[in-house]
């Protein structure tokens, strides 16, 4: 049923209920909230029978679980154990005098007073601290029982187990407009929190407990049955005619002619002695028979199928292969159009061939690469060959010029200072734009940068 | 303090499933851990052989955090018990200024039962038995023996 929307009217509350009546005397919520263009409507109640009641918003159930009440599979290790609560260890903390407590419990203890709860000796809040990773490790790894199901496991799981998993934990109702709790079990289901009338004691009890009523506390849940007068409960009657000892029932040969009833528990007498029995239990192996014949050839028609496939697909990769290898050719798309639509569905195959063909490729192109680079050393090698021969005839040719220059120099010095009886540094060398001295070493060092213009003139 | 009542219950439990030897354990009442009946066998080797001792212990709410009390309603004769209604009882552990949270009932009435194998006449609450203890043993185990039969029984 659509909500009638509300225009907006009297909002002076965060949270405004409006009822009203409708035609059919059902009971229609509509909730509008104004806080801040943060609109939340509940929608009405399929079954209308709701109070009208304030919006709670806190769908989720908290589970803090009291980690001192529950119980642990086997023994705890003495170790683990808080000297003051005698529990495994919650939230530990270490002390400045190497002794490990809860923190609650250290709390509680020094709020009492001062003292090491142990060896009494002077300790304060502040000489407290968190306790070593590897204590919570072994905490966390502590067995315990989920104290709704049962369930042993990991202590740090059981937080979340309860918050999430836990069968027989309490979460919130699904009904929309429904406060009360139920186990997460039948949580998936409809709210069942509306009255029913008991069909037995014309009782009226919610929904959800209407079976266990049944089942327990009805003060009508059992009759006689009217076959064996056994007592039953009314609720299992239908359940107990299938199982009945003295219902009437057809001999297990009808099927093959045979019209003989007997009660229940009678029917292994009658059919030992029934003149159907022979033919009924050939019949019955012949019907096995043809069941597994049947499905014996379902199997090979399947794995005919399977290598239809198979077949086709290698004929399509066959096609593939023989078209001549491009070098550009390598894009996956190219493949599949060539193969065929059919060969697609053999999966495995299919994607472990194409994988194939790209390593050929990769292999053929690899070599390719390889070969080519040797090409290239080779004429690299070639053309580098007469030039390395050239620069070495143009070295000794050099060395050659070098002599015959410092040869040259060395002479016109000798010749000067002969002719003008020796002013040391006077002399300047025509044609060049070294530097000048008349001094053998230095004379030397100008033949070497001579030398060097020479190379690059040449 | 519902810590309080969760940590006696476990003691409770531990000593009723494995007892200390000559030592049996009750509650006075059934919906309250905080009191608790205790009949002590008298010690083997001690004056009080034979003598079956009834004790009460009272855990504070504040417990472990305070001491537990523990008085013999039996009377009994002996250096570090009062000899008369009372029965109160003098021991090192149960004094504040020593009590550790971390100490057990358990070992309470262990140490009760030390205590009545081996008295500690310098912290005496009844002087006369302590005298007699000191100075002539035969004598005091004698009257110890006489009173275990009187009130023990
Ligand atoms: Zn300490
Ligand atoms: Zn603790
Ligand atoms: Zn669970
Ligand atoms: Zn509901
Ligand atoms: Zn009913
Ligand atoms: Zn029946
Ligand atoms: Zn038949």
């Amino acid at each position: 049923m659509p909500s009638p929307r509300h225009p907006l009217g009297d909002h002076s509350l965060p949270y405004t209920v409006h009822t009203e009546l409708d035609s059919d005397d059902e009971v229609s919520l509509d909730t509008d909230t104004i806080t801040d263009g943060d609109n939340i409507t509940a929608s009405p109640s399929s079954r209308g029978l709701h109070k009208s009641r304030p919006p709670t918003f806190n769908l989720n159930l908290r589970h803090t679980v009291d980690l001192r009440a529950i119980t642990y599979n086997g023994t705890v290790d003495e170790n683990l154990v808080c000297p003051i609560c005698r529990c495994p260890f919650v939230d530990p903390v270490l002390t400045d005098c190497d002794h490990v407590f809860c923190r609650p419990c250290i709390d509680d203890a020094l709020s009492e007073s001062q003292l090491c709860p142990i060896d009494r000796l002077p300790l304060s809040s502040d000489a407290v601290s968190r306790a070593p990773k590897m204590i919570f490790n072994q905490l966390d790894a502590l067995k315990a029982k989920c104290p709704c199901c049962g369930v042993v496991l990991a202590r740090s799981m059981l937080e979340s187990h309860l918050e999430k998993y836990c069968l027989e934990a309490v979460v919130r109702c699904p009904g929309a407009e429904c406060v009360k709790l139920v186990k997460r079990k039948i949580s998936g289901e409809d709210c069942l929190h509306y009255p029913m009338v008991c069909p037995d004691c014309k009782e009226t009890h919610d929904e959800i407990d209407m079976e266990a009523h049944r089942e327990n506390s009805c003060n009508e849940r059992l009759k006689a049955c009217e076959h064996c007068s056994a007592e039953i409960l009314r609720c299992k009657e239908e359940q107990h005619e299938g199982e009945c000892p003295d219902v009437v029932q057809p001999c297990k040969w009808a099927e093959y002619g045979c019209q003989d009833e007997a009660k229940r528990k009678d029917l292994p007498l009658h059919a030992d002695e029934c003149s159907y029995k022979a033919m009924g239990q050939m019949a019955e192996t012949l019907k096995k028979e043809i069941r597994s014949l049947r499905s014996e050839v379902r199997t090979m028609n399947e794995t005919h199928h399977l290598q239809e496939r198979r077949i086709k697909f290698l004929e399509g990769g066959q096609r593939a292969s023989d078209r001549p290898l491009d070098m550009m050719d390598l894009s996956l798309a190219n493949l599949p159009e060539s193969t065929g639509a059919d060969a697609l569905e053999s999966g495995h195959e299919y994607l472990l061939s194409l994988l194939e063909a790209q390593q050929g490729r990769l292999s053929q192109l690899s070599a390719e690469v390889s070969d080519f680079q040797a090409k290239s050393t080779m004429m690299l090698f070639n053309e580098t060959l007469p030039i390395k021969n050239e620069l070495a005839e143009l070295r000794s040719t050099q060395q050659v010029t070098c002599m015959h220059v410092r040869w040259l120099m060395r002479f016109r010095m000798q010749e000067n200072q002969r002719r003008f009886g020796g002013g040391p540094g006077a002399t300047s060398n025509g044609g060049s734009d070294g530097g000048s001295s008349s001094d053998l070493s230095m004379g030397r060092r100008l033949s070497d940068s001579l030398t060097r213009d020479i190379i690059t003139k040449l | 303090m519902a810590s309080s009542q969760k940590r006696i219950s476990k003691e409770l439990a531990e000593v009723t499933t494995n007892p200390p030897e000559g030592i049996h354990v009750s509650l006075v009442d059934e919906s309250n851990v905080h009191n608790w009946n205790i009949v002590m066998d008298g010690p083997e080797g001690s004056p009080y052989a034979g003598g079956k001792f009834k004790l009460l212990l009272v855990l504070p709410n504040d417990y472990p955090f305070k001491p537990p009390k523990i008085n013999f309603k039996t009377r009994i004769w002996h250096p570090n018990v009062t000899f008369d209604e009372h029965g109160s009882m003098c021991i090192g552990i149960l004094k504040p200024e020593a009590w550790k949270p971390s100490s057990k009932i358990l070992s309470v009435l262990t140490a009760t039962q030390q205590l009545l194998v081996e008295p500690v006449p310098d912290d005496a609450v009844e002087t006369s038995a302590a005298e007699k203890f000191k100075n002539n043993r035969a004598q005091f185990n004698k009257e110890a023996q006489e009173y275990t039969k009187k009130y023990a029984k």
